[in-house]
């Protein structure tokens, strides 16, 4: 290489003259166009391609409008159960996961004890106002005390950052939540609780049975009552976080973050206060929690400490990492997935056309040409019915059996799925063989895939119909959010709207 | 003083000091390894129990074994260790292995992942109950006497005494075969390992079989002395597994072994002695850990890690 | 006044003592070359500097006060800047952003003020942006117009050395360190950074450090040659001096090289 392909003398002095002019269109081998390669290469084609190129020059505030307007007409149109479970629920867990994205997303921090801060926001506010407590103080005088001790309570936290980092870090913020657990629980001026100085034995929490009776939000005499006013005054909420966190990620805070989390050390070099600035996401992330945990406190008019895990933690991050770390707007879509999936999953119909239908929309997705799904999907469903048949004549008991809800589905279902009368062990054994057999599919490539596909497809459903339909609540939405970080770790680090990082190791 | 309470306790210490000890090790092994935390290891020692359960239940029960109680025992032991192991490989395998160069964020996050995956695969297959078997009808459980105060079971001392041979093995393996200097090198350096022809892939996978076997073993030893598993039992472990492996010097198998029995003594004493006693213990142990990192963030038999800039 | 000092500096890892009583200093409006065989200490002379390690003994002054002891960024808002043997940029940033980020010292808006966006973060925001590029301008073309949008991770080498000098020149520094900026170049553009390090000092006024083994680029820039080995101050002078001197011959070519000079 010699001099500078666009024409420029070697010691890098600015260029003038003809190839100024005819550099509007980069030409093949100018620097420019060499330099946009990789940026074309990426590029999507097609509609995805145009989708972006839209949404790309729309300016943010208008992004804003467009994420959310179905939450504004889901709001009129919605009855209140679906309110309640579909929007109310996703919108806290998106706020939440807001704030966690700031700590884990911007600054890099792993912080495993973010819902301590969630929990510690409920009982807060729910020590100032609730009948427990016997105190009523105003939701404009509770929320933000609340919000500023939670935010102490980061900062306490934070300070811990200083000296551990990384994999350290995250087991001591799980400790901490630990430790919230275990004095929430036990909080209560009972017989396991500590005698304090001066006032002995105190009620703070409530203990085991939790802090009930928490007021509604009640700002300036105005009281909110309704899911539908929670649902708006955290709609509103959500909105004007991400309108200020979009802010902050393009200040000189945000970018101080960002380094942060790239290199601590070359950071501290470049006139970045490294520690305070991990004080600062700590103190901003338990801020968002706490506030989170005022609205949650009073929307359930208690607060419990069950409602504050390691499940709840789980969920959240699995919100914030499959809506993209470091992207605002991925957190909405996340929480849409990761709660109203498992909420739909609820009732059993439903949770049937979920999985079928998830299950070909899959198949789909994920195979290319077009005639491998359909091979795989017909093939499957011929497999069946020939199982079925033939296990009907050998092993009568096992295809007596019945299908749970299910309505339409329920028929064609019955006779191709066996399902025996007592499925005891043989549903363990077949969650293990369809474990064992989706790790193989792992392993193996191309025709030998697409034909084991079938057994394990039909496998899929027997263990669907006979095990995991009937714990849909419960440990079934767990296993499925365990196993989606496992894969979108593996496949995917960056989530649906994140970009992908590049690691020096 | 009350030297009944204090024998009492020594000895619970140490029994409990020997299943954290073990679960540790783990931790330490993978830990040194591959710089990941992993987080499913607890469960994998909550899998080791279940399987010892239903091992028993194979055998016939309890109460009328098919086999004489100690080789039933043996038997648990070899069953779930085997069982583990190749569950650890597994979850090297399809969890961890391309995560290897990721962010550390990465696995951390998919060990995360695996971990809410087997305690509710147990949740679903087992239900949340404990299970409770009486494993004390399996062997005459004996306690022996020591003086006026000191009081100790066979099968306290059937776990002490195991995880120490345990131990020793692990070391032996470490520090006198070939394959330890395969695992001590790569510990030291993955890339410079892989070149000088040792293949890290196999490496790790050995250290996770010898890992989660350890933990299995650590799993096998609670249900002879507690005659209990629950599908969360590993979830608690594993951070007090953790923490030791941490208080010890994380990387350091000596540490680990040192470790464990500490946190293990330390949740003995804290329960007999100091106010608040068991709901609090694990608060004192989280306090430990706390003051570890404050004080001597490489533990007590780690080397400090000096990072060249 | 002189605008660097170090005095009596030492510094020891374990058992081994990387920098032994060091002795220097740098002038206003001087490039100083440091040279020495690979393990001299030199990077760790930058490192005690720019307040990574604590001096064991000794101290280092700048501008007439005492900056060793300080924490890294006070000491890069005194005005010291840095860059790294192996390049240490915020790879997931672009290059605009990598350069703005280092403007933290000397700016003042607040959190609270950007999420708000009060009018005094936004006014302060319009002149970081102008900061930035006209430090990426000093490049030339290099690091213009496109450039700025594009993240660190697509930058060829050259270009990624270039980024970090211009970052460590948004800080407002005084006096640079540069570690290495040749490593890893080709003739060419080796003259082209040659000739870079001369105008930092003649268009921007800065006072420079450099280490460097490639002996062109040294005898190109330097006023003034210090020449280290396991710690030691063993020359200074001219470039020429210190180039013929005998403990420096040794150190970098052994004793017998050293007889047959003679």
């Amino acid at each position: 290489m010699s001099a500078p392909a666009d024409g420029s003398p070697p010691d890098g002095s600015p260029v003038t003259g003809p190839t100024e002019e005819a550099a509007e269109a980069p030409k093949v081998g100018v620097d420019e166009w060499v330099a946009r390669h990789e940026e074309r290469r990426q590029a999507h084609g097609g509609l995805t391609g145009a989708v972006i190129q839209g949404w790309d020059r729309v300016p943010p505030a208008g992004h804003l409008a467009i994420l959310f307007a179905p939450f504004v007409v889901f709001g009129f149109v919605a009855n209140e159960g679906n309110l309640y479970r579909y929007g109310l629920i996703t919108l806290i867990y998106a706020l939440l996961a807001l704030g966690l994205n700031v700590v884990v997303g911007f600054a890099g921090l792993l912080d495993l004890g973010y819902i301590a801060f969630f929990g510690v926001g409920a009982y807060a506010f729910g020590i100032m106002a609730s009948g427990h407590s016997g105190h009523h103080l105003p939701a404009e005088l509770a929320v933000p005390i609340a919000v500023a001790f939670t935010a102490l309570v980061g900062l306490l936290l934070g300070l811990t950052s200083w000296r551990v980092s990384g994999d350290y870090l995250a087991i001591v913020t799980l400790f901490f939540l630990q430790a919230f657990v275990i004095f929430v629980n036990n909080a209560n001026g009972g017989p396991s609780d500590w005698s304090y100085p001066f006032v002995g034995k105190v009620d703070i929490t409530g203990g085991a049975n939790g802090l009930d009776q928490i007021d509604p939000l009640r700002f300036f005499g105005y009281s909110i009552s309704t899911t539908k006013g929670y649902y708006f005054y955290t709609l509103i909420s959500l909105a004007v976080l991400m309108a200020m966190l979009f802010f902050v990620n393009r200040s000189r805070t945000g970018r101080a973050w960002r380094s942060l989390r790239e290199d601590p050390l070359a950071a501290e070099v470049m006139s970045i206060p490294v520690n305070r600035l991990k004080l600062l996401a700590f103190v901003f992330g338990a801020a968002i929690a706490g506030y989170c945990g005022t609205i949650f406190g009073s929307v359930q008019s208690g607060a419990f400490p069950g409602d504050y895990d390691v499940g709840l933690l789980i969920t959240i991050y699995a919100i914030a990492i499959l809506g993209g770390l470091g992207s605002i707007g991925g957190v909405v879509i996340g929480a849409l997935i990761v709660n109203g999936v498992p909420e739909l999953l609820r009732s059993s119909e439903n949770a049937r056309l979920l999985f079928y239908g998830a299950l070909v929309v899959g198949l789909f997705l994920a195979m290319r040409p077009w005639y491998r799904p359909v091979v795989v999907i017909v093939g499957t469903i011929a497999f069946g019915f020939v199982v079925h048949g033939v296990a009907g004549a050998v092993w009568p008991r096992g295809t007596a059996g019945h299908i749970q809800g299910g309505a339409r589905l329920a028929g064609p279902l019955e006779h191709w799925v066996l399902l025996p009368t007592h499925p005891g062990r043989i549903g363990g054994w077949a969650y293990f063989a369809l474990i064992a057999m989706a790790l193989v599919l792992t392993l193996v490539r191309g025709w030998w895939r697409t034909l084991l596909l079938i057994p394990t497809l039909y496998l899929a459903a027997f263990v669907w119909e006979n095990e995991l339909v009937e714990q849909v609540s419960g440990a079934t939405r767990l296993i499925l959010l365990g196993a989606l970080l496992v894969v979108i770790m593996n496949v995917r680090p960056s989530g649906i709207f994140g970009t992908a990082r590049v690691e020096v190791v | 003083m009350n030297w009944n309470l204090f024998f009492g306790e020594l000895v619970s210490g140490l029994t409990l000091g020997s299943i954290y000890a073990l679960i540790a090790l783990g931790y330490t092994m993978v830990y040194g390894i591959l710089k990941l935390l992993n987080f499913a290891h607890g469960d994998v020692y909550m899998v080791g129990a279940y399987v010892a359960f239903f091992v028993l239940q194979w055998l016939g029960g309890p109460l009328n074994t098919d086999v004489a109680g100690w080789l039933a025992i043996a038997i648990m032991f070899l069953v779930a260790m085997l069982a583990c192991g190749m569950l650890g490989v597994g979850i090297e395998r399809f969890a961890y292995r391309r995560l290897r160069n990721a962010p550390r964020i990465a696995p951390l996050i998919s060990a995360l992942g695996v971990s809410i995956f087997l305690q509710n695969s147990a949740l679903l297959l087992w239900g949340p109950n404990f299970r409770d078997y009486g494993t004390f009808d399996l062997i005459n459980v004996k306690s022996y006497r020591v003086g006026a105060n000191f009081l100790i079971s066979n099968i306290q001392i059937l776990t002490i005494v195991t995880s120490i041979v345990l131990m020793i093995v692990l070391t032996l393996l470490v520090s006198r075969t070939r394959t330890g200097k395969a695992m001590r090198a790569t510990s030291f350096d993955r890339e410079a390992a892989e070149m000088m022809g040792i293949s890290v892939d196999g490496v790790v996978s050995f250290t996770f079989f010898v890992g989660s076997a350890l933990a299995a073993a650590a799993g096998v030893m609670f249900v002879i002395l507690f005659g209990q598993a629950s599908p969360l039992m590993g979830f608690t472990a594993g951070l007090k597994g953790f923490t030791a492996a941490v208080v010890g010097g994380i990387g350091s198998i000596p540490g680990a072994m040192l470790g464990g029995y500490l946190i293990g003594l330390l949740e003995a004493f804290a329960t007999g002695y100091l106010p608040g006693g068991s709901t609090y213990a694990n608060l004192y142990v989280f306090a430990l850990l706390i003051a570890m990192f404050l004080l001597r963030p490489s533990g007590l038999l780690g080397s400090p890690t000096i990072q060249k800039v | 006044m002189r605008l660097l000092e170090l005095r009596d500096v030492s510094k020891a890892f374990g058992g081994l003592t990387v920098v032994d009583h060091l002795t220097m200093h740098v002038d206003e409006g001087e490039i100083v070359s440091v040279i020495g065989p690979n393990g001299a200490g030199k990077t760790t002379v930058f490192n005690l500097i720019t307040g990574i390690f604590d001096v064991d003994s000794g101290e280092i002054v700048f501008e007439g006060e005492r900056v060793s002891g300080l924490p890294p960024h006070k000491i890069t808002d005194r005005g010291i800047a840095r860059t790294f043997q192996s390049l240490r940029l915020f790879l997931n940033m672009t290059v605009l952003e990598n350069v703005m980020a280092a403007t933290y010292g000397h700016t003042k808006a607040s959190v609270v003020e950007a999420m708000l966006q009060l009018p005094r973060s936004r006014r302060e925001e319009k002149r970081i942006r102008a900061l930035a590029e006209e430090k990426l301008a000093f490049f030339g073309q290099r690091l213009v117009g496109y450039r700025h949008d594009q993240y660190a991770y697509s930058l060829s080498y050259a270009n990624r050395r270039r980024l970090e000098i211009a970052r460590a020149m948004a800080t407002n520094a005084r006096l640079l360190l540069l570690d290495e900026p040749a490593a890893g170049m080709n003739p060419n553009e080796t003259h082209e950074i040659t000739e870079l390090i001369g105008e930092l000092r003649e268009k921007a006024g800065y006072s420079i450090l450099v280490i460097e083994h490639d002996m062109h680029v040294v005898e190109g820039i330097s006023d003034r040659v210090i020449a280290l080995d396991h710690g030691v101050k063993i020359a200074e002078g001219s470039f020429d001096e210190v180039a013929t001197h005998p403990l420096v011959v040794e150190a970098y070519l052994g004793a017998r090289a050293q007889e047959e000079a003679v």
